[in-house]
């Protein structure tokens, strides 16, 4: 019955075009709807219970987050933990895999159902901060319902849309290419070095292809990677988007797409259809965890997901190009829903999420690294799982490197990120020149980021 | 449909003696109409709730800026900005009317006449001709859900099942739905794969064509051929008209398997973006939902006009033999 259904509920109403309508009968039909039109508005606007102000009264909320297994365990578990010293408080968890989980978000906050706290990413904090779905956290953390005081400064401006604290990281994470160690040494190839320039990686790429003896490509061609184009950008000065407009120019991706294209005919990347298995795919379809590429471009703390799906030993690095291109980047946040009927539990639910020490141990670095900087030394100093303390070493060897951090994508920019892959993989194909594919690009931002 | 087309004539037959006591049956006929709204009447409300309110609602959203999650506040009437801009602004609108449209021209025919000819190999009465039709019925049963549509996409990768299959016999596969050339046809194949359900329907037409017609034909001297071509077809036209009207309007609304295969991208390079993808991606991939209401109402028309072709047109090759018994 609500109006997000509609669009899909006229199509099957093809059938019926010949049911005969009578004239009457179509008078008695909008009566009707003009009687179930207030209504079904209105049913929204019901069932307000005004919180209490007894800081003891029974108190439910939903919580929302996408992930693996091993994220739900976690994250489950940190929140009965919080529930055990708040008796009053009812969190129901509910989580899903990424597949789908910003569809269902998005149709349940139209529903105004909006859960009470959700995690979210940079892909979707500017399209819900900008249709104010999300809870304005500013006055909270000024209240000091949430501190952020010891959290990183980077990370927790990442977290900012129009000046307002609109998310709190949960995690840090930079994107890293990730490498297999054991395939590359068995090819007696030495592995990539940090710093690199993009030349220098695809000929070193195109090596390990020529090595790899016909199935084994050098590296996944990211082209069609918002991150990758973004970083590639950044360590020439430049940036993605300049506030509400691309902040780079058509002669730019051009200069992008041909790097690529380059790379194709020298051989280091795998052509369009392998490269299209990971581009839409997850973790599971990655290249390297499918053997069919020495390198995918990933987040640094998607490591240890990847090591679980390969045997192989791997490894990361930063993106090439200078590594200023890099910036603490908030890998996720926690943020809250406008309609919340208990800001005050929601505030100290995310507080305890990024800032309590027990919960810091049991959530680990599946969203990245902690925060809050307190925390992330504690949590780094008991470490024994490796691929965590890899994601450690990383990110504390690019710390002093990284450049400033942008602001956050804007409104519109999951659509735009779409286009980007779609006339990317256009060129791939060999369906289009990197130069009217670009020009393509340029046509259709403007209309995605209006 | 073609059934109550098909018993026109017979009623209009019927009332025709009748026609001089028109008053009292009309009367009759009121409260017998009457009594079937009241009868009707928890459907109707249904229909009213459920499906007539959203698409009138739907039809307003269209000359909306509505963004599926922006507050009613900041819904602004736009007029025909949408429409405008999906015939001028949307390349991805073209791509999406022409994938459907070839999805829909080959699949369509494919599907009815692999329909027809199994229905025909199925249609004489031997020892475990059941079997065979619950095996071939099968496939419509499971072929539209997500799990089949994971198998289709793992068996027709690069690396497939399929390829592997090919391998065997010393061809070399394509990595079908990772080709732009071959994505589509993939799709195809697995929608002419579920022919079972109009198959079961031409069965039971066939079930109805009188074997005396045949016998006269025989005895005439026509042949196998022959007698399919002057006596089975026109007999059965009436179904075969019933099947093509639905499985065209099926054929165009095909969502699962191109939303599944492609991972939800209508890729690679819009191969798969059927039209009711793009309305998906539209509404709740952007948030332009007031655009992707317009994509579906000129979805609905042009699905609309086509069925009215379809009946127009039906009345050159569509035979009712009901009227001369």
């Amino acid at each position: 019955m609500h109006p997000a259904t509609s669009p899909t509920a006229g199509v099957p109403a093809g059938r019926n075009h010949r049911t005969p309508l009578s004239r009457r009968r179509f008078v008695r039909g909008l009566a009707v709807v003009a009687l179930a039109a207030p209504l079904a508005l209105g049913a929204a606007g019901c069932g307000d219970d005004k919180g209490s102000g007894d800081p003891d009264a029974p108190v439910t909320i939903q919580f929302f987050w996408w992930g693996g297994e091993a994220r739900a365990k976690a994250t489950e578990e940190a929140l009965k933990l919080y529930t055990s010293k708040h008796p009053n408080v009812t969190i129901t968890p509910t989580w899903q895999a990424f597949d789908g989980y910003y569809d269902k978000l998005a149709t349940i906050s139209a529903g105004g159902n909006a859960p009470d706290i959700f995690q979210i990413d940079d892909n979707g904090l500017g399209e819900y901060a900008g249709r104010k779905v999300t809870l304005d956290l500013t006055d909270l953390v000024k209240a000091g319902k949430i501190d952020l005081s010891k959290h990183h400064p980077e990370l927790t401006k990442y977290g900012q849309v129009d000046g307002k604290q609109i998310a709190v990281a949960s995690g840090e994470n930079t994107p890293a290419m990730i490498y297999d160690k054991t395939r590359l040494a068995a090819l007696g190839v030495d592995a990539p070095q940090e710093g690199w320039s993009y030349q220098q990686f695809v000929d070193w790429a195109a090596q390990v292809t020529r090595k790899g003896g016909g199935k084994y490509w050098g590296t996944m061609d990211p082209s069609s990677d918002y991150k990758a184009l973004w970083l590639w950008l950044r360590t020439q000065g430049k940036e993605f988007y300049n506030g509400k407009q691309l902040g780079f120019t058509e002669a730019d991706l051009v200069s992008w797409f041909k790097l690529w294209q380059d790379a194709r005919t020298k051989g280091a990347t795998p052509p369009a259809d392998i490269v299209h298995e990971a581009v839409t795919g997850s973790v599971a379809t990655q290249l390297v965890v499918t053997g069919k590429a020495a390198i995918s471009f990933m987040w640094s703390n998607q490591l240890s997901e990847l090591q679980k799906a390969t045997k192989n030993d791997l490894a990361m690095l930063p993106y090439p190009g200078d590594v200023k291109g890099q910036w603490p980047r908030a890998s996720l946040y926690w943020a809250a829903s406008r309609t919340t009927k208990h800001r005050e539990v929601v505030a100290d639910v995310i507080n305890f999420l990024v800032n309590d020490p027990e919960a810091a141990k049991i959530l680990g670095t599946d969203r990245g690294l902690p925060a809050n900087l307190d925390v992330r030394k504690t949590l780094e100093a008991g470490i024994t799982d490796p691929s965590m303390k890899a994601t450690f070493d990383f990110e504390n060897g690019l710390a002093p490197k990284f450049g400033a951090a942008p602001p956050v994508p804007p409104k519109g920019h999951s659509g735009l990120r779409n286009k980007l892959r779609d006339i990317a993989e256009s060129v791939t194909y060999g369906k289009a020149t990197p130069e009217a594919a670009a020009k393509q690009f340029f046509a259709e931002a403007s209309a995605a980021l209006a | 449909m073609a059934l109550s087309t098909a018993r026109q004539p017979a009623t209009g037959a019927r009332a025709k003696p009748g026609r001089s006591g028109k008053p009292r049956e009309s009367r009759l006929r009121r409260q017998e109409g009457l009594a079937g709204y009241v009868f009707l009447s928890p459907w109707l409300l249904g229909l009213m709730a459920i499906t007539a309110f959203p698409m009138l609602f739907s039809l307003y959203l269209s000359f909306t800026n509505y963004d599926v999650l922006a507050s009613w506040d900041q819904v602004e009437w736009v007029g025909l900005d949408n429409y405008r801009r999906m015939f001028t602004e949307d390349p991805s609108y073209w791509h999406a009317v022409q994938v459907t449209l070839t999805y829909a021209l080959i699949a369509v025919p494919l599907k009815l006449a692999a329909a027809l000819g199994v229905a025909l190999l199925l249609n004489r009465e031997r020892r475990g001709v059941g079997l065979f039709r619950s095996l071939f019925y099968l496939p419509s049963l499971l072929g539209g859900s997500v799990a089949l549509a994971l198998v289709w996409r793992a068996m027709f990768s690069g690396d497939g099942a399929f390829n592997d299959l090919l391998a065997f016999f010393g061809i070399h596969g394509e990595p079908w739905v990772n080709d732009p050339a071959w994505a589509l046809e993939t799709l195809m194949v697995l929608a002419i794969w579920q022919f079972g359900a109009p198959m079961v329907i031409f069965l039971a037409g066939l079930k109805q064509v009188p074997t005396e017609l045949y016998e006269a034909a025989a005895v005439d001297g026509a042949g196998k051929f022959r007698q399919f071509w002057n006596v089975t077809l026109p007999m059965l036209s009436p179904v075969i008209f019933f099947n093509l009207v639905l499985e065209t309007i099926n054929g165009f609304q095909g969502f699962t398997s191109a939303f599944v295969i492609s991972n939800g991208t209508g890729g690679p390079v819009y191969s798969t973006l059927l039209y009711t993808l793009h309305i998906y991606n539209e509404g709740f991939t952007e948030f332009r939902m007031g655009y992707a209401s317009a994509l579906s109402w000129v979805f609905l028309i042009a699905i609309g006009l086509i069925t009215v072709v379809f009946f127009t047109t039906g009345r050159f090759w569509v035979h009712y033999s009901d009227g001369d018994d």
